[in-house]
């Protein structure tokens, strides 16, 4: 069996001041839920990834196993980590980050002391009332 | 998981004047540790007693198991910070060199990083730049397969650009074998994400031992935590 080369990741900044591993899982979730990284994807071993993110080998194995955890990749002894071929893995994924994105809008609305249903609308609007602005 | 190194209630002094006191560490086998702390603090000694070139006055060192010795020497690879390389080889003479010197010195490394770092062969060294020094030295460590890799000021007048690729180098060649690394440096910025854990070391003490991943979670950077317990 002959392998595809294994996906490039783009040049990713990361923040020193949060977790890498997290970083790096969500980056390489978002790309999974975008479909730019489809089912059966080779990723690049714990080394080369490290190597081109210049972070340890621990930092990505943690960030392989966390998404291994939750079903988006899987490893296979000898031959590497792939994007899981089960159905359902973009659709996991972003789940995921909803999730995330909706625990942040909560925690701004609570800091504010706004429902959320409140600051989604005044953000639409805002955002309206920009475009607006911008046409003018 | 097997400790690499192990350090208990270590002691010394140097013409009775105390530089390093009951230092106390573990450091587990493919981990990469900073060995963090201003000039002065005490990081150089430390390596060089890890390293066996100096003798503990008070205290047990432990590396892969054994008292420092002719025996961990074969295990271990030292980049001093100022080094003394003979001046009057060429770089590739000096490689030459050390593959004889050393017998697990891995040619097909040597080549990747002599290609990576962009090193000049034929130039004496004694007409290198401090950067070009330091990458023969870094490159005299990392071509050897030691288990331990023990780094002082891996970055010594080196442009940011050459310490990204470095940074690439030094993963991709101890990541292959898991091994073990403790680089000592008040640089901290630059070599943060290299880091699993951080020792500080504080006159002589390790003032706080923890991993990056617990500092990061707090929402601070090393850096930032650096000069929490360094700032007066």
């Amino acid at each position: 069996m002959t392998l595809d080369p294994p996906w490039r990741p783009p040049a990713w900044e990361l923040d020193p001041s949060q977790p890498l591993y997290e970083q790096i899982a969500h980056r390489i979730r978002v790309e999974i839920a975008a479909a730019r990284l489809p089912k059966g994807t080779r990723l690049p071993s714990v080394r080369d990834l490290a190597a081109s993110l210049r972070v340890t080998p621990n930092t990505v194995m943690r960030a392989y196993a966390e998404l291994e955890q939750d079903g988006l990749l899987e490893t296979f002894r000898g031959q590497g980590t792939f994007v899981a071929r089960e159905p359902g893995v973009e659709a996991r994924a972003r789940a995921r980050i909803a999730r995330q994105a909706f625990e942040h809008v909560r925690r701004v609305a609570a800091d504010l002391g706004m429902r959320v249903e409140d600051l989604l609308r005044l953000g639409a609007e805002e955002e309206g009332g920009d475009e607006d602005a911008r046409s003018h | 998981m097997r400790a690499a190194i192990e350090c208990d209630r270590v002691g010394f002094a140097y013409a009775k004047r105390p530089i390093l006191h009951e230092i106390s560490l573990r450091i587990q086998a493919g981990e990469m540790v900073g060995l963090l702390g201003p000039n002065g603090a005490g990081k150089t000694t430390l390596l060089w007693i890890i390293a066996g070139i100096l003798r503990p006055e008070a205290g047990h060192v432990r590396v892969l198991g054994q008292a420092p010795g002719w025996r961990t020497l074969f295990h271990t690879a030292l980049l001093p910070e100022r080094g003394h390389l003979p001046g009057w080889l060429t770089v590739g003479e000096w490689f030459t060199h050390a593959r004889r010197l050393y017998p697990d010195w891995s040619e097909e490394s040597e080549r990747r990083l002599v290609a990576d770092l962009a090193l000049r062969l034929d130039r004496p060294i004694a007409r290198l730049s401090r950067g070009e020094v330091t990458r023969v030295g870094l490159i005299t460590c990392l071509a050897r397969r030691a288990e331990v890799v023990l780094l002082d000021e891996p970055f010594t007048g080196i442009d940011p650009l050459g310490r990204e690729i470095i940074a690439s180098a030094m993963v991709r060649e101890c990541g292959e074998l898991g091994r073990t690394v403790l680089m000592a440096t008040h640089d901290v910025r630059e070599l943060e994400p290299l880091f699993d854990r951080v020792l500080f070391l504080k006159d002589g003490s390790i003032a706080a031992d923890e991993t990056a991943d617990a500092i990061r979670a707090r929402g601070l950077s090393v850096a930032s935590r650096y000069r929490e317990v360094f700032s007066p």
